[in-house]
């Protein structure tokens, strides 16, 4: 069997998007390396809560129905209620336990309350999750280091 | 003469009319201050989490239905018409929910796929991702006079139920000043035919003062008395006002000490949800029930109740506020009022007895009985039933076996969810529904092998001194007392076992090893993890108290062991979940304070040997499946001359733990094992709690090590068990007996996939 000039243009094609596909996979093993490594980056990063504030609130949850309550939670969080914010987000750990925009917003939370054992409580507690993801893992890294 | 009786007469009509003014005024004064509402109080209500019902969610269907059975909720063979109807066809269930907060009354088709929910549909097809069930009403705290109510305000009340009651109460209500004396006159004609009291010419003003300042007695002086304060009711306050105050104040029923007074509360107590939501016949039936609360209602005398709200239906089409067909459609509907579970003034004593211990650190005894206060709680009434049935089936299984020996065995159950803290059942007492000595709180007894885990724990955060595979002595020991005594401990075999890893001596609650451990952690170093754990109370330093020698209640056992099934994060433990004000409002919160007091690796390893409990230790005898789909783990424990059963065990996100006992601390012949773990099994096995996957602590590190010595073995050593280490912390020596079989011989296509992925991992 011959292999014609197309086919040769098809394999390369072929292997450029593998070659891609492992390239982002590299990107994610660069996160999952022990992130105490990274800790006087994570010190400069806790200096700007403002930053890390709007990082958390990026964060949206897998299920739809979390998704609606961190909706209703942020804006009460918007709104300055942080107890009603609170309820609401503790409403959502009740549905889902596995959720880390959840854990990550309680924990943000409780920095805003004063009640930094907890936030590093809430966070250490999502780092649990088998599910979340480097970037979510790396930023309840940073909450649960405020301790 | 004729002078000195002119001044007396003069002097007693003065008099009269002091008194009278006087009287007047009191009552003017009772009048404002009651319908101003400064006397009117409204009780706390206490309900039951709400269930929430989400899409993805796990959710077995027969614990649904069990839900919808406590609520009342009624099966229907067609789809739900009305709200509390629900149905059901094969792996499908439609719910008319009755509304809670912001969760409107509506119908939602639910379809279940491997335990989960796979979707949820709305009426018209769409699909939404969350619904909530309405909680369940377990309680109240109520005033000294037991009157209960739900205030409304006027855009609460629907503008048909205010016609029904015109039309049945009073027809000339917006026409006379308090009596209505063309009322009087009519019934007077009618009660002088038929020579007796046919019918009342009281007016709505006349009976809601009777209700608010009068008792129920026929007397002509209290007739004069009523129609006093309804003149005066009628100066001071709106029409609108006045039916207002009828509506939310009249009494429409009685349940045991606690008399249910207006609709918004009749609603809820009948039919289960809010005025708005109530059909015409519904309304109909309450209005009806206005004549003879208890000759009337739907509960005791359905028939008649019946012809009653027939009959208010008949006055409806008469004055055209009915058309004829639906006059014809709301004759026809049958009584249906829901089942007097939902009603009861406390369900769940032991579990009140929590929330009232809770509610008196934040509020005062009078905000709780008068300002309508809603306390939502974690009660899970689903688990509360069947920790109930698991308590009592168990123990009369028990009391069958063991005989008259077992004739008062009292009990104590709790269950909470690990990570939060939250209480969702609690069992007092093996007659749960009775109010009495509540042994879950309050009853003090030594706690045996339960605290075991807590010494174990001690050591393992000394990682560079004890691991898993770390050898114990478990041969016999001796330690001198102060009085010069030599103290012996043996094992409940009543066998020496020589050096055992210490995984084994957990795991098999090995005596010996364990005081030995504890001597040599010290008792300042038991006593800092007692601490870290939630316990309250300073251990008295003898070698004893490393066998459970120390009295706790079941509550503060649990919250000890809270600490270690969540992972190191203490939270404490909470009846409550929050309290809103009368409109609904947010109150008071009671919100979740975890805590890492324990780092993730020493209870990840503590964690290990409590499910080795389950697969071959003193809780063996579940399928492998069962304990990996639970991620169980879980600790027996027998105080001295079994005069207590424990155990304490955690499945899915939730634990559980049980004492069984007698009260006079007699011998009641069963130890963890034999007694307090079968109510566990029971009440696990229906539950059947999934578990989900969780990441292990990064430092951890999985080795196979031989059972015996706890030294380096491998896969296809005989006697090998693979347990986890805290990376560093893995034994190094391998006997040389061991090495052939710690090399694992691969398959030829292992090693080719093998050799692939390193090649791949190499080129990136």
């Amino acid at each position: 069997m011959k292999i014609s000039k197309t086919h040769f243009i098809f394999l390369v094609f072929v292997c450029f998007f593998v070659s891609c596909a492992s390239v982002s996979k590299k990107q994610t093993s660069f996160y999952d390396i022990e992130i105490q490594k990274f800790s006087s980056e994570i010190k400069l990063l806790l200096n700007d809560l403002d930053f890390l504030k709007s990082e958390v609130l990026k964060v949206n949850a897998k299920r739809p129905s979390i998704q609606r309550i961190l909706l209703e939670a942020d804006d009460y969080w918007r709104k300055g209620n942080l107890n009603q914010t609170n309820s609401v987000l503790e409403r959502g750990l009740r549905i889902a336990k596995d959720e880390s925009a959840l854990y990550l917003r309680l924990a943000h939370l409780r920095i805003e309350q004063g009640l930094d054992k907890e936030a590093s409580a809430f966070a250490s507690r999502g780092l649990f999750n088998k599910d979340a993801s480097a970037w979510e893992l790396l930023l309840l890294k940073i909450y649960s280091e405020e301790n | 003469m004729r002078f000195s009786l002119k001044i007396f007469i003069y002097l007693a009509l003065l008099i009269l009319l002091v008194i009278c003014t006087a009287y007047v005024s009191i009552l003017d004064s009772k009048v404002t201050n009651k319908l101003d509402g400064a006397l009117w109080t409204v009780p706390a209500k206490v309900y039951a989490r709400p269930l929430e019902l989400a899409e993805g969610g796990r959710i077995h269907l027969d614990i649904l239905k069990k839900e919808l059975d406590i609520l009342s909720y009624e099966k229907t063979k067609e789809s739900p018409e009305l709200p509390g109807e629900y149905s059901f066809t094969g792996n499908s269930i439609s719910i008319y929910v009755r509304g809670f907060e912001k969760q409107k009354p509506s119908l939602f088709s639910l379809k279940f796929k491997e335990g989960k929910i796979e979707s949820i549909k709305r009426k018209d097809g769409i699909l939404i991702d969350l619904i909530q069930l309405e909680p369940l009403s377990i309680g109240g705290m109520y005033p000294i006079h037991l009157q209960d109510r739900i205030l409304l305000n006027f855009s609460q009340v629907p503008e048909d139920l205010k016609e029904m009651i015109l039309v049945v109460e009073d027809r000339d209500f917006f026409d006379h000043r308090g009596i209505s004396l063309k009322s009087i006159a009519r019934a007077f004609i009618k009660n002088t035919k038929s020579m007796g009291i046919q019918e009342g010419g009281s007016t709505i003003t006349q009976q809601l003062a009777k209700s608010l300042f009068f008792s129920p007695e026929q007397t002509i002086r209290r007739k004069i008395k009523e129609a006093l304060a309804a003149i005066l009711i009628e100066i001071h306050y709106s029409k609108e006002e006045i039916l207002l105050a009828y509506i939310n104040d009249v009494f429409i029923a009685q349940s045991g000490k606690r008399a249910i007074h207006g609709f918004g509360l009749a609603s809820q107590f009948f039919f289960g949800t809010t005025l708005k939501n109530l059909e015409i016949d519904q309304k109909a039936l309450l209005v009806g029930m206005l004549k003879g609360p208890s000759l009337y209602s739907p509960v005791k005398n359905p028939k008649k109740a019946k012809e009653r709200r027939n009959l208010v239906l008949t006055l409806l089409r008469n004055d055209f506020l009915l058309t004829q067909e639906e006059y014809v459609k709301f004759i026809n509907k049958p009584i249906k009022a829901i089942s007097p579970t939902y009603k009861s003034l406390s369900k769940y004593p032991s579990f009140n007895d929590l929330v009232t211990m809770d509610l008196k650190k934040n509020f005062k005894d009078r905000d709780l009985r008068t300002k309508g206060l809603k306390i939502i709680t974690n009660l899970d009434p689903v688990i509360q039933n069947l920790l109930e049935d698991s308590v009592k089936e168990t123990v009369l299984v028990l009391q069958k076996k063991y005989g008259d020996k077992l004739q008062d065995l009292e009990g104590a159950a709790i269950v909470i969810d690990s990570f939060s803290g939250e209480i969702k059942a609690v069992v007092g007492s093996t007659d749960p529904k009775t109010y009495g000595f509540n042994r879950s709180i309050n009853a003090l007894r030594p706690i045996g092998s339960l605290i075991k885990p807590f010494i174990y724990l001690s050591a393992l955060q000394q990682f560079g001194k004890y691991n898993l595979s770390s050898l114990l002595d478990d041969s016999k020991l001796s330690v001198p007392l102060s009085g010069g005594q030599l103290w012996e401990p043996n094992n409940f075999d009543k066998k020496f076992h020589g050096m055992i890893p210490l995984h084994v001596a957990l795991s098999e609650s090995y005596n010996v090893a364990t005081t030995r451990l504890g001597l040599d952690l010290g008792y300042s170093s038991v006593q800092k993890t007692f601490t870290e754990l939630g316990i309250e109370k300073e251990i008295s330093e003898y070698p004893s108290v490393f066998l459970g020698a120390f009295e706790m209640t079941p509550i503060e056992v649990i919250q000890a062991y809270q600490t270690i099934a969540s992972g190191g994060f203490y939270s404490p433990l909470k009846a409550i979940r929050k309290v809103n004000s009368s409109d609904n409002k947010l109150f008071f919160s009671y919100p979740s304070k975890p805590e890492q007091r324990f780092r993730s690796e020493p209870i990840f390893l503590l964690k290990f040997i409590l499910k080795q409990t389950f697969l071959r230790g003193t809780a063996r005898g579940f399928p492998l499946k069962v304990i990996e789909r639970w991620n169980t783990g879980g600790k027996t424990g027998t105080s001295d001359d079994q005069r207590d059963s424990w155990f304490v065990g955690y499945a899915g996100d939730y634990l559980m733990l049980v004492w069984l006992g007698f009260d006079d601390n007699r011998k009641s012949l069963l130890t963890g094992r034999s007694g307090a773990l079968q109510v566990w099994k029971k009440f696990m096995s229906t539950l059947d709690p999934q578990a989900s996957e969780v990441r292990k602590p990064s430092r951890i590190k999985y080795e196979w090590v031989d059972h015996g010595d706890g030294l380096l073995s491998g896969e296809k050593c005989k006697g090998s068990l693979l347990i986890p280490f805290i990376s560093g912390t893995e034994p190094t020596f391998l006997p040389d007996n061991r090495k052939k079989c710690r090399i694992n011989e691969e398959s030829y296509a292992s090693k080719v996939v093998k050799k692939i992925k390193e090649a791949v991992q190499e080129r990136q």
